[in-house]
């Protein structure tokens, strides 16, 4: 495949599908949102979704494969009947631009307009925390499927919450596992941390730098750096990391602003002296960055279609999406963790023989679902989903595909219960009393 | 954290090369707020969108190579001053006598339409170009040599704006321009044509600086409205409608982002805006602007 498509082609082929697929996206988002009232009198049992998700700001990279995923296996249950058979779904999409207020005011919009029952997304985790205080009030089910500050199933947990996503906790508890054994071995002394300053990024780090101190004691923190999100100059940050000395650097920082740290990094000479393994280089960073992404660089990725080639769900999501976007397109995490929401919120109607919300609800309690990354239950104390915390690889051209992949021969795939909240009377004590 | 010399001149240089990227995208800004009173908050939105159209012009031309994209970048920004100066004639000349909330809503609104417009043109990926740019080994450390490139376009572009403005004929009739239009009128030149080509100019160099920054940043959505910000605290701090005051104002806002990050990280954006809120106090005007302009 490598030979029939060099990397300039795919960047060609990614620009074209954007266009194309943004202007029917758009076109058939304008619609939906155009039509409600009338759709809404003639399908009194339609099951509207509300999307959130943004197409501006620091998340739209990531963000972009995700509305595509909740697009085609729409329209996959749709080409059935919708759910049941006799629900067809009907998406109403929101922009959230990455920023909580305008999230908050989309989201009630989304609920007391549009009287959307479910509400998937969002990017951020700080847009997450706002949506949460929504659908808890208006008992409105919410299915986070990108956005993973461990706060949203535990601190700020409410029952309307289902998360599809590793949260930040385990996340980073996956690299500190798959990092406290290489510190072993390369006798690392000290390290820095670099992250975006928001919920998320403060979130990753604190979990990382609890896990790591747990399995590395011996290492220390010498520096914590922060950074705005969208910032678009790390010049200052990588020398400072580099005046440090450290023997690797840990970075809490996805979507736009981790492909420009990389790119500047890389150019600034740190890689060459300075570890930077654990970074989240997901399917998108691969894809995007398959030219310029240091061969050998240990990253970290949360739901790769490589890792699971053998599960029958996630060779549906493949050819779903290559059928849909052409042969070279393969799904991202993002894309993978939201074929798992729409599919498993079809799985919970399906038990609960109703689309009704509280039943639905109840259906989502301690589910096991089939997903792309096997078989998952619902943990009953906070609603996370057991799913692999991480994926931690060393970055490595494939023959099968026009970008690297992780190899998979060392790739460490840490489980949820070796690196979340222990025991549910923990989280219990963390979570806050709803009314 | 180290205080050796070579890293103390790495900071020094990742502060420059801010400075100058803060510089280039300013002093448009400056420029033409200091000749026409346009407070143009859709800036940095042009800036992008020079730097996405570059992007287009680079990979129709192959997409390979520092002369293919330095080519790029002069077709980008020469297309972008064109545009400036139709938007000029069509929107912004509607602008001189209004207020100035008038003048940001007008603006703003072209920050929005330009937002959606890159979105149906390029979608919601990030546009980056790929030089392969090689770390240079300086005094036992590595730096990133474009930041060199960056510098030497920053201090070119302002050499460039002095001559311009100070020893070309147009350039007189610009300043003339800022301290009495209606004497320049009156000597038969044609004030419109000087307003269009100045917001012509200011959009060709935020083009120009998006162009530039390309092999060092990604395109994306939103990173207009995230460096906005810093420009207006560039100007405020230099003065609006000095350029120099904004080369200087780049130079020490960057230099001292630099080393607020080496030594207290955490205060480092705040450090910055300390520096707008004492200058604003003590000098409404700015370091280099005049109290007319304020």
């Amino acid at each position: 495949m490598r030979d029939q498509m060099n990397d300039h082609k795919w960047s060609e082929f990614l620009k074209s599908m954007d266009r194309r697929e943004f202007i029917r996206t758009s076109v058939a988002a304008g619609a939906l949102v155009m039509a409600p009232r009338v759709v809404s009198a003639e399908a009194k049992d339609a099951y509207r979704l509300g999307l959130l998700l943004p197409v501006t700001g620091t998340g739209a990279n990531y963000a972009d494969g995700a509305i595509k995923a909740v697009t085609n296996a729409v329209a996959d249950i749709n080409d059935n009947g919708g759910f049941l058979g006799k629900h067809p779904i009907e998406i109403e999409y929101r922009d959230t631009h990455t920023k909580p207020d305008v999230t908050a005011r989309e989201a009630r919009d989304l609920i007391s307009r549009a009287k959307v029952q479910t509400v998937v997304g969002t990017y951020s985790s700080a847009c997450a925390l706002a949506l949460q205080e929504i659908i808890h009030e208006n008992k409105v089910l919410h299915l986070a499927a990108t956005s993973n500050s461990s706060k949203i199933v535990n601190e700020n947990f409410t029952p309307y919450t289902y998360q599809f996503c590793p949260n930040s906790r385990m996340q980073s508890g996956s690299v500190a596992v798959a990092l406290a054994t290489l510190a072993k071995d390369r006798k690392w002394k000290q390290y820095v941390t670099i992250g975006q300053d928001y919920e998320w990024g403060r979130q990753t780090q604190a979990g990382f730098v609890r896990a790591f101190g747990e399995r590395a004691a011996g290492v220390k923190l010498t520096k914590d750096l922060w950074f705005k999100l969208g910032e678009t100059n790390f010049a200052s940050y990588i020398s400072a990391i580099m005046s440090e000395k450290p023997d690797f650097a840990f970075g809490a920082i996805a979507g736009k602003d981790n492909r420009t740290f990389m790119q500047q990094a890389q150019a600034a000479g740190m890689f060459k002296t300075i570890p930077y393994p654990g970074g989240l280089i997901s399917v998108t960073e691969l894809q995007q960055q398959a030219k310029s992404l240091v061969r050998g660089m240990i990253g970290l990725a949360r739901c790769p279609f490589f890792a699971h080639l053998e599960e029958p769900l996630m060779q549906k999501y493949i050819k779903m999406h290559r059928a849909k976007h052409g042969e070279a397109a393969y799904p991202t995490d993002w894309a993978c963790m939201h074929y798992d929401a729409i599919y498993g919120l079809q799985q919970s109607i399906d038990k609960a023989g109703t689309i009704e919300t509280e039943a639905v609800k109840a259906a989502l309690k301690g589910a096991t679902l089939k997903t792309c990354r096997g078989t998952h239950t619902f943990r009953e104390c906070n609603n996370q989903l057991d799913i692999p915390a991480g994926y931690v690889g060393e970055v490595k051209d494939h023959p099968d595909y026009p970008f690297p992949i992780y190899d998979l021969d060392t790739m460490i795939v840490v489980k949820a219960e070796e690196v979340w909240v222990p025991t549910c009377e923990e989280v219990k004590k963390l979570q806050k009393q709803r009314a | 954290m180290s205080l050796e010399p070579n890293f103390l001149f790495t900071q020094l240089l990742a502060g420059l090369s801010r400075a100058m990227i803060l510089f280039l995208l300013s002093s448009g800004l400056s420029l033409i707020f200091g000749v026409m009173n346009i407070l143009n908050f859709a800036h940095a939105t042009f800036w992008l969108f020079g730097g996405y159209l570059t992007y287009s012009l680079f990979q129709a031309l192959g997409g390979e190579g520092i002369l293919m994209l330095v080519l790029a970048i002069i077709l980008g920004s020469a297309a972008m001053a064109v545009f400036g100066f139709v938007c000029e004639r069509l929107l912004i000349r509607r602008m001189y006598d209004r207020e100035l909330p008038e003048q940001l809503l007008l603006t703003f609104a072209l920050v929005l339409i330009f937002g959606d417009l890159i979105k149906i043109i390029w979608g919601v990926e990030d546009r980056a170009v790929f030089l392969g740019i090689e770390p240079l080994q300086m005094f036992d450390t590595f730096v990133n040599p474009y930041y060199f490139v960056i510098i030497t376009v920053g201090v070119a572009v302002a050499a460039g704006l002095w001559w311009f403005l100070q020893r070309s004929h147009y350039g007189k009739i610009v300043r003339a321009a800022v301290y009495n239009r209606d004497m320049v009128s009156a000597l038969g030149i044609r004030i419109p044509l000087i307003y269009a080509g100045v917001f012509a100019l200011g959009v060709g160099i935020a083009a120009f600086a998006a162009g530039v920054f390309l092999p060092l940043m990604p395109m994306a959505l939103g990173v207009d409205i995230s460096i906005i910000v810093e420009c207006f605290a560039v100007v405020v701090i230099g003065g609006f409608g000095s350029i120099l005051g904004t080369f200087v104002a780049s130079i020490l806002v960057g230099v001292v982002y630099a080393f607020s990050v080496l030594f207290w990280p955490d205060g480092a954006l705040a450090v910055v805006f300390l520096i707008v809120i004492l200058v604003l106090i003590w000098r409404p005007w700015g370091l280099f602007g005049t109290e007319m302009r304020f």
